[in-house]
């Protein structure tokens, strides 16, 4: 008995020796398409590095089934068993609900502290500033850039291009809707889809500096100078351009029929090429411009910051929370990211060199180079937002006009003070 | 005939009501001393999680309806009835309390109408009376959440199996905007958690109609009684049992209406189909509003004793 007990503890001992000193698990919640073949090959490539670089790491992907809009991120954090370092579409809408919530930790010390600050483009780290008064809570991983995808071919048959001007679009909407097609697929079933066409119509409607005005509350959302958008698209609707049967379709649905090539255009961001592979659509056919607007510069994609990194204010593992983030912001990283066919967004800093993987890509890399607009979306407080959405929805299926849907807006803006 | 003994003599006791008598113990039972601890005892595992798991957390909702909260480790301010207030004076609020409300005699009728009138079909059936059985209690054994992303295809405007069939036979003028016409949207959900539900529900009217005693029957028809008046005075009255607690059953499964509701149209659209669960979820997890979700909890378990409370009592005039 004596003999066996030896032997199982000097077994026990040898083990113990041969583990790494530092046995450490990262557990990280991945981007929204890891299930993908071609982007499980890019993170797990990534991961596989980041372990080499860290001996007895270990990441482990937590795959995820939502974001802060759904409440998957929060039920992640509240659970207590969640991630030490989440990736999740952002923006300053929906990290206000989870800063409010005091989920997320303060990541301005680290800006100084590692070099952050000089790894984004400054504009975007001065806005990023501007948001919570001084304090940082995400990284940005990735931007947003939203306008029209169109199916070339069908544009090409038919002699249609997109337009410089608001009033020659909506001819142009004419057109396609007497040949039968649908002009403009949206799905405002989904949060997302929802806003971004309409972040597109009301920059096209007001212009960036309005609306930007409108988000810092310089002016009301009700202001006619604001409410434009929402009266376009209102009259859309009317005029039977987008459908009232659209208020039921969520992004899926909307994207299948655009991708069916029942609709003609889309409004969406680069990574809808995501979906374009998944759907098996041709993404050379695919082409992209801005939406067009009468009002000199606004005619430059809607966006802001589209992914970011959190990091829970109960990770186990903050201190290589920070090391992942370190890593993921390296010019090997984000070069690797940035070239990969699986690549889907605009990288928060220039990479020199880089030739992107689609020519879609390219194009909306070129329409984005001059600066994006405002996705409110992304930018609505986070108690705002759902009266935002459902006023979408109200305006697509025709039971509110643009208007009153701005002024309930805006009540929703002076209540969230 | 032997005389009957005396009963025992109980040492200590003088007299009185002799109901009150302690009874003569038998072997091997619990002392009578002992007989409340013991079953205290026994009783305190599940007493403990019943109390851990049901009681805390009732409690737990009641504080937090009186706090401010923002978050699960936000320190929470007491507010007194602010969001009792703010709930009373929220218009969604009351939109999801009529939508419930709709919802759940929507679910009655449709999911326990059904299994009713599939019941009666079904057991008629001699020769394939399993296979159609299985078959309809199918969908039962589908989860909510799978069965709204079917429907949600289902209804589809474009692709939608239901506008391209209509479409399909000559019918295209009945195609609808299943979920986005305000009119439709919670009806068409419902059908969906119908056909969830409506399985069930035919099974345990099954069972009631198998317990009909088959006399009455034959009395009914040696009285010339027709299939219509056998149905409506043999067989409904001889399913009234069964009928209350599928009603029962029905609206305890429509005040949880939640996931269909949720995966569809997600209370939309512009709050069309909000129910009171629905606009708890957004609060409580996506507004991190937990104080005002805290309320709204409330309010539902509030409705669920109300109802049962009106429901017994109708239940009780139905059964004298």
């Amino acid at each position: 008995m004596l003999k066996f007990l030896a032997r199982t503890t000097a077994l026990a001992a040898m083990i113990a020796v041969s583990l790494p000193a530092h046995a450490e698990t990262l557990k990280m919640w991945g981007p929204e398409q890891i299930t993908e073949p071609l982007v499980a090959q890019l993170w797990n490539g990534i991961k596989a590095d980041f372990e080499k670089a860290n001996p007895g790491v270990t990441v482990e992907f937590m795959p995820p089934t939502g974001t802060i809009s759904n409440g998957a991120v929060q039920a992640a954090i509240q659970s207590d068993a969640g991630p030490d370092v989440i990736l999740t579409n952002s923006g300053i809408g929906r990290i206000s609900v989870v800063k409010n919530a005091k989920q997320v930790m303060p990541l301005t010390e680290q800006y100084e502290k590692r070099g952050w600050k000089d790894e984004i483009y400054p504009w975007l780290y001065t806005e990023l500033k501007g948001q919570f008064g001084g304090e940082i809570y995400e990284v940005p991983d990735g931007l947003d850039a939203l306008g029209i995808w169109y199916h070339k071919d069908i544009f090409a048959q038919a002699g249609w291009k997109i337009p410089a001007s608001w009033s020659e679009f909506e001819t142009l909407m004419k057109s396609i809707e007497e040949t039968g097609l649908q002009p403009i697929a949206i799905g405002p079933r989904t949060t997302g889809s929802a806003g971004h066409l309409f972040g597109n119509l009301l920059q096209s409607a007001s212009g960036k500096e309005a609306i930007g005005k409108a988000l810092r509350r310089e002016i009301a959302w009700d202001d006619p100078s604001v409410a434009a958008g929402a009266i376009r698209l209102q009259k859309l609707v009317e005029a039977g351009y987008i459908k009232k049967e659209m208020a039921g379709l969520d992004l899926d649905g909307a994207s299948r029929l655009w991708f069916n090539k029942r609709a003609a255009m889309f409004v969406a961001g680069p990574w809808f090429t995501a979906n374009a592979r998944k759907a098996g659509y041709d993404l050379a056919n695919a082409g992209y411009a801005p939406m067009p607007s009468d009002i000199k510069g606004a005619d430059i994609p809607t966006g802001g910051v589209g992914w970011s990194w959190l990091v829970p204010v109960n990770s186990k593992q903050p201190e290589l929370a920070m090391k992942w983030i370190d890593f993921m912001l390296s010019d090997a990283v984000m070069k690797k990211r940035a070239q990969d066919p699986a690549s889907t967004m605009i990288y928060p800093r220039e990479i020199p060199g880089v030739e992107p993987p689609t020519p879609v890509l390219k194009d909306i890399f070129a329409a984005a180079a001059g600066g994006v607009g405002y996705n409110p979306s992304v930018y609505l407080p986070g108690p705002v937002l759902d009266t935002y959405f459902q006023v979408i929805q109200g305006l697509i299926s025709g039971q509110i006009g643009g208007e009153d849907g701005m002024k309930q807006i805006q009540a929703k803006m002076a209540e969230a003070k | 005939m032997a005389p009957l003994r005396d009963a025992p003599a109980v040492p200590g006791h003088t007299g009185g009501n002799p109901a009150r008598m302690s009874r003569p113990r038998m072997a091997g039972s619990i002392s009578t001393d002992g007989d409340a601890g013991t079953a205290f005892w026994l009783m305190a595992p599940a007493l403990a999680l019943y109390a851990v798991f049901t009681l805390l957390p009732i409690a737990a909702t009641f504080w937090l309806s009186f706090n401010s909260s923002a978050g699960f480790n936000t320190s929470a301010s007491f507010v007194g009835v602010d969001n009792y207030a703010k709930a009373a004076q929220d218009p969604i609020v009351w939109k999801g309390l009529v939508h419930t409300f709709v919802w759940l005699a929507y679910h009655v009728v449709m999911a326990g109408g059904l299994g009713l009138l599939l019941a009666l079909a079904v057991s008629r059936l001699r020769v394939t009376q399993v296979f159609f059985r299985t078959a309809f209690f199918l969908p039962h054994l589908v989860s909510l959440a799978v069965v709204g992303v079917i429907w949600a295809n289902i209804y589809d405007p474009f692709f939608g199996l239901l506008n391209t069939g209509l479409t399909r036979i000559g019918l295209g003028a009945f195609t609808q905007g299943w979920l986005s016409d305000p009119a439709l949207v919670l009806f068409s959900v419902n059908v969906a958690s119908s056909w969830q539900g409506f399985g069930l529900y035919m099974l345990l009217f099954i069972a009631g109609l198998q317990n009909i005693d088959h006399s009455l029957y034959d009395a009914a028809e040696v009285d010339g009684a027709n299939a219509f008046q056998k149905l409506i005075y043999v067989t409904l009255p001889g399913l009234r049992e069964v009928t209350t607690f599928v009603v029962s059953l029905a609206m305890i499964n429509g005040l949880k209406g939640f996931a269909t509701v949720f995966v569809m149209t997600n209370g939309g659209p512009f709050y069309q189909s909000e129910l009171i669960t629905t606009y708890i979820y957004r609060l409580a997890f996506q507004s991190q509003d937990h104080g005002l979700a805290a309320v709204l909890c409330i309010l539902l378990s509030l409705l669920a004793i109300a109802i049962t409370i009106v429901f017994n009592r109708w239940r009780a005039r139905l059964s004298r």
